[in-house]
């Protein structure tokens, strides 16, 4: 565009910015409306919602690591921690569980080895035979 | 982060160039007014903790996609009116297939054709230039607003118009030759 080009494209400008001057006062009056309404729902500061809606315990804890980690990264973490907490959580579960089974089975090994009765005559049909007669008896 | 007081100074800097940027593209002062209400209502929502900055920008990105929703919204309401009204053609006319990117030059004016060029008022010149700049092509209109009344730089007019900065270039340069040769015919010289 040349200098003629702009020169026009700016006196264009002035007129119509001289136009808005007559814009009639009922279409004011609903713009400064429309303005207040809009400044009504403004989204609020980041770090704010978060103090907000912190309560206590970890959300506090979230909310005070606001000023050192920035926002998508504390969303990611706030789900992140969960999940990982209830992954160790289950994996501490199950070994446990696995622990007490090894602790039963060595009690009942023990028992059995350290019993007068040698460990052969319960393979014996005649001992067997011998228990359930004793058991009629009583 | 913009604050409430730096985006309320934003809006009442551009609510009316909004507005008459919305009654350019929708010849209606009501419908208008809704768009520009809609559109200060997303950016608050939505980008109310931007920068100040970026709201020029993003604030002409919002207006623009408003209008054209409300285009959309009036070219539904048109299908179904036709459909369901047996007399709404009537009243309708060609306006019922009007969509914004086909919107090209309007009709003369006819009362201001007529008005004598020698005799013209300050207030019927400014009055004859609104109607030119209504008349140019959308997307000419568009460009040249934001170029040059609405203060955005190149780049900026092309991410909110999403087009290219060549294109915009191209038509800024053709909404002002537009404008200087329809001003010049009906005796304008400004």
């Amino acid at each position: 565009m040349n200098t003629d080009d702009i020169n026009l494209a700016y006196k264009v400008r002035h007129a119509l910015n001289e136009q808005l001057d007559t814009l009639p006062a009922s279409t004011t009056d609903r713009l400064a409306a429309a303005r207040a309404a809009a400044l009504a729902r403004k989204k609020p500061e980041e770090s704010f919602l978060q103090v907000k809606s912190a309560g206590s315990g970890w959300r506090q804890v979230f909310a005070n690591f606001g000023g050192f980690v920035s926002a998508p990264a504390m969303s990611r973490l706030a789900v992140a921690v969960p999940v990982l907490a209830l992954v160790i959580g289950m994996g501490g579960m199950y070994q446990h569980e696995q622990q007490q089974q090894i602790a039963e089975l060595a009690d009942i090994d023990a028992a059995v080895l350290s019993d007068e009765l040698p460990l052969t005559a319960y393979l014996d049909p005649g001992f067997s035979a011998y228990l359930e007669s004793q058991q009629r008896r009583q | 982060m913009a604050t409430d007081k730096e985006l309320n100074d934003f809006l009442e800097n551009v609510e009316r160039r909004a507005f008459k940027q919305a009654v350019y593209a929708v010849r209606k002062d009501e419908s208008a007014l809704d768009i520009v209400q809609d559109a200060m209502i997303k950016l608050a929502e939505k980008y109310g903790d931007k920068p100040a900055a970026e709201l020029p920008m993003l604030f002409q990105r919002i207006l623009q996609t408003t209008i054209l929703d409300y285009f959309r919204r009036e070219k539904v309401r048109n299908t179904w009116v036709s459909l369901f009204g047996g007399f709404s053609r009537k009243e309708g006319g060609d306006d019922d297939d009007f969509d914004i990117l086909d919107s090209f030059e309007a009709e003369d004016g006819s009362s201001a054709a007529e008005s004598s060029a020698d005799q013209v008022e300050r207030a019927q010149t400014l009055r004859l230039i609104d109607e030119e700049v209504q008349k140019l092509p959308t997307r000419q209109r568009e460009a040249f607003l934001m170029r040059y009344w609405q203060d955005m730089d190149v780049a900026e007019t092309a991410e909110a118009m999403g087009c290219s900065e060549g294109s915009v270039k191209t038509h800024c340069s053709r909404a002002t030759h537009a404008l200087a040769a329809a001003l010049k015919a009906k005796g304008i010289r400004l």
